[in-house]
């Protein structure tokens, strides 16, 4: 390792030491999907991000989920594929009975 | 006449019955439950009937039906399902960051979040990815999985969800971000280490 790479590295650890740890951030990267967080946070996590990739992936992750939650959850329409999960037939005559009973 | 062509509450069963279940089961993940929610919104919308206009769709129409029936069933759920937060604590898990040294409270190099190969669009397509996320949801108390349903699948801003869940902001950023820190992890284990 040269001196630069060295002076690099303790110029990180010297600065990642004096910041709050991820265990810290974890709230705080959830909240951020919330609101826009106070701009002394968003400085933190943004130096943080700079040399912490487990965060970085770790925001990206919690976005992915929004976004997979979000389609599993639209209504058929407006999904490309209709799912193949359906009534059972026992409980598709359950419910025209109930509704017939109460339509006469 | 075929079931297809006809309109009306006789028809409602074969033509939007699957769709309301569906949309139902994601949210419940329990099939007697959604099945019971189908059930009162139909018998809902048979006895307003008569006020539907037919301005939106038929389809629309009885979705909206059903989600008041789902808020009345999150309702219902979070208030018999008490209130015991240091419970909740552990779906932080802890044991993803280092416990002592000079880096504690970073993560943990062995299980820290890993690079998920797979974009959100292939991941939607495959049913056992869903498999998984509804299994990981069930994990969490009920109290949790309902906000995050609320939050990500009603997609309801946070004053409604706190009006429903009866808790402050605050303690609904601290639901939320449990509920995705243990949804986070479990995807990690079960399904994203496995399908690389």
């Amino acid at each position: 390792m040269n001196i630069f790479q060295k002076i690099k590295q303790e110029t990180i650890f010297f600065v990642a030491r004096r910041l709050p740890t991820c265990k810290e951030l974890a709230p705080w990267m959830s909240e951020s999907l919330e609101h826009k967080l106070p701009l002394r946070r968003r400085v933190i996590l943004r130096i943080h991000y700079l040399y912490c990739v487990w965060c970085l992936r770790y925001l990206k992750q919690l976005r992915l989920m929004r976004k997979a939650a979000h389609y599993h959850s639209s209504p058929d329409e407006d999904k490309p594929a209709a799912p193949e999960t359906t009534l059972s037939p026992e409980a598709r005559e359950r419910l025209k009975r109930a509704l017939s009973g109460k339509n006469e | 006449m075929s079931a297809a062509q006809m309109t009306g509450p006789e028809s409602w069963v074969d033509r939007h019955g699957d769709a309301l279940y569906r949309y139902a089961l994601v949210r419940t993940r329990d099939a007697s439950v959604a099945e019971e929610i189908v059930q009162e919104t139909l018998l809902a919308a048979l006895q307003s009937y008569s006020r539907f206009a037919a301005q939106s769709s038929e389809r629309t129409w009885l979705i909206g039906i059903l989600k008041h029936k789902l808020i009345d069933y999150y309702r219902r759920i979070s208030r018999q399902s008490q209130f015991r937060d240091t419970d909740d604590e552990q779906f932080e898990h802890d044991e993803l960051f280092q416990q002592e040294g000079e880096w504690v409270g970073h993560w943990n190099f062995d299980i820290a979040p890993n690079e998920w190969h797979i974009t959100p669009e292939t991941a939607i397509e495959r049913a056992e990815f869903w498999q998984s996320f509804n299994n990981c949801l069930s994990e969490l108390p009920a109290r949790l999985a309902t906000a995050f349903t609320l939050r990500e699948m009603e997609q309801l801003d946070s004053e409604e969800i706190c009006k429903i869940l009866d808790v402050t902001t605050t303690n609904l950023w601290v639901m939320l971000h449990r509920a995705r820190a243990h949804l986070r992890n479990c995807l990690q284990v079960n399904w994203f280490n496995l399908a690389q």
